[in-house]
């Protein structure tokens, strides 16, 4: 004990460093509150005269409904799908068959194929498969998630043999197995899956640019990015649109963050 | 009863066989979904997209051979050479932002009070819609009423307002330090866990031997953190490379090419030029450059760093 040193230090950087994590979010919250001109200098610290009419600005001026609908409709199919899938998946990776290995040597590899080295491609099958400007084209590449697979595998193979050769004797098939003895045991598991595949399909930009064609079947971060061009930083609206776009993603880790954290360890760790 | 129970071995072996076969069929079926997307997705386009770059091809016309033509073609093309130089920059600064993580990582690891808070603020920007970071950062750099400006100005480092996002020389910095605020959460999380794994006992033994808290940190922290070091470089490199979504939205790529990286020429050549066959070849430079890297940070890391047992 007498030789612990002091811990002031190691706050006073810590403090350093969280504003400067946080100033960014609170220069664009206090501009999108702004009732006065976002250009006048020197820029006010705090909002003068703060109101919502940004906000509502936004509301009228752009569908902003449907670009939500959208975002959650292909939210929806791709983590209900990374799900099923994923859970799948993991579990027939927890038993042993004639070319395992080479299935998990695919999946790794395929790990090191990002998305965005496959995207011409890509955009030519889609159009092959006719879903070009469809929310099941949208969500299909992000269907299913290597990471996620392994964080079933994991937390599957923690599950006593025992109890499974009794499912199994009970009379349960496979596919039982799977839903009624191995996801009851996984919930962490789960969380992490929709977590994961929530947040990744809500803020993909690349794939719903290139291939929506109508303005009806745009996404949110699609819409964020019109607006910009449109507008260019002249209004204040776009930070208000910034705002509403990001407080879903912001409460959802708020609310998760424990499961966040530790699925995107466990999996990154393991997978 | 001896008797009997020899009658039935051979059925019970052949239902027994049957069974076997029925799981593994089974197994597979709970395969197929998960691999049809990847094949769909992965593995088809990466073949498509080698067999493209060797071809002359445009939408709705028969493809024909070229050879290597479009490879010829990059050598002679100043803005893929913009585009891979501005890439590799983007990838080389991934490092500093671990270093930077690994500094937070060690921190938030002793024992201080509000040391949850403080890793939920540093995580905070990771889950974030880049679209919306690239928006942020946008205005922090702005010429006229940005923060950073009028910080700089307050202090009196700059006489000046620098426009950072229109500057030949600050564009493609502004975009990466955007990128490592974006990307510091996540590695001080991947650091954390490593740090969290290493036995306790290896720095209270090497303390009772006279180790100073730097020898610590070099000879036991750091070789045993190789491999979370790794992990955090190669996520971080594919996580880098495809800050599309950043520079598609700070600066476009500009001014003029400053900040034109791989994925922003190879879209701007598919989807603005239908010049799909040379994004192809462009793409497969893109992608040999990225296993290369990998390859290498793996060689660095001693060899085995990220293998992954396959039982």
């Amino acid at each position: 004990m007498m030789r612990r040193n002091p811990r002031w230090p190691i706050h006073a950087a810590l403090i350093v460093v969280s504003v400067i994590m946080l100033v960014p979010f609170y220069w664009v919250l206090k501009t999108s509150l702004s009732g006065e001109n976002i250009y006048a200098y020197p820029p006010s610290i705090i909002p003068k005269s703060p109101n919502l009419f940004y906000y509502v600005d936004v509301w009228y001026s752009i569908p902003f409904a449907r670009y939500f609908l959208n975002s959650v409709a292909v939210s929806a199919i791709a983590v209900a799908a990374n799900v099923v899938f994923n859970a799948m998946a993991g579990y027939a990776l927890t038993r042993s068959f004639a070319g395992k290995g080479l299935v998990i040597l695919l999946f790794l590899s395929c790990m090191m194929v990002p998305f965005q080295a496959t995207i011409i491609p890509a955009y030519l099958i889609t159009g092959k498969l006719g879903l070009l400007d469809s929310w099941l084209g949208l969500a299909l590449p992000q269907c299913s998630t290597i990471i996620c697979i392994f964080v079933f595998k994991a937390s599957f193979e923690a599950v006593p043999p025992s109890l499974i050769d009794a499912a199994r004797i009970d009379g349960l098939s496979e596919w039982g197995i799977i839903w009624r003895v191995m996801m009851p045991l996984a919930k962490s598991a789960v969380a992490t899956n929709v977590i994961l595949s929530f947040i990744w399909s809500w803020n993909n930009f690349l794939w719903p640019l290139i291939m929506t064609r109508t303005p009806e079947m745009q996404t949110l971060p699609l819409g964020l990015a019109r607006f910009l061009s449109y507008q260019e930083d002249t209004t204040g609206a776009l930070y208000a649109f910034c705002i509403m776009v990001l407080a879903p993603g912001l409460l959802l880790f708020l609310m998760a963050q424990k499961e966040f954290i530790q699925g995107l360890t466990s999996g990154a760790t393991k997978g | 009863m001896a008797a009997i129970l020899e009658a039935q071995a051979p059925m019970r072996a052949g239902t027994l066989l049957r069974e076997r076969t029925r799981r593994t069929l089974l197994v597979w079926c709970f395969l197929v979904p998960s691999l049809a997307i990847f094949l769909i997705y992965r593995i088809i386009p990466l073949a498509w997209n080698v067999i493209l770059s060797f071809e002359y091809w445009t939408p709705l016309r028969p493809a024909e051979f070229a050879g290597l033509d479009h490879y010829q073609d990059l050598l002679d093309d100043e803005v893929f050479w913009q585009a891979l130089w501005n890439t590799v920059m983007v990838i080389a600064s991934a490092p500093i932002g671990i270093a930077i993580a690994l500094a937070l990582a060690l921190l938030v690891n002793s024992d201080i009070r509000g040391r949850d808070v403080y890793r939920t603020i540093i995580f905070l920007s990771y889950p974030l819609m880049t679209v919306a970071v690239a928006i942020i950062w946008r205005w922090m750099f702005d010429e006229r009423v940005g923060l950073i400006n009028y910080t700089a100005r307050l202090l009196n480092l700059i006489d000046k307002p620098i426009p950072f996002l229109n500057s030949f020389t600050f564009a493609l910095p502004s975009v990466i330090a955007a990128n490592i605020w974006q990307m510091l959460g996540f590695y001080m999380i991947i650091l954390l866990t490593g740090l969290q794994n290493i036995p306790h006992e290896l720095h209270e033994a090497a303390a009772i031997d006279g180790a100073s808290l730097w020898q610590r940190f070099w000879r036991i922290t750091l070789p045993l953190l190789r491999p979370s070091v790794f992990l955090a470089f190669v996520i971080g490199m594919l996580n880098s490379v495809t800050s599309f979504d950043l520079v598609y939205v700070m600066t476009g790529g500009g001014p003029g090419r400053a900040t034109e990286i791989l994925v922003t020429y190879i879209y701007k050549l598919g989807f603005g030029q239908t010049k799909f066959d040379y994004a192809a070849a462009v793409t497969v430079v893109f992608f040999v450059l990225l296993i290369g890297i990998a390859w290498g940070a793996n060689r660095l890391s001693g060899g085995d760093a990220g293998a992954v047992d396959t039982q």
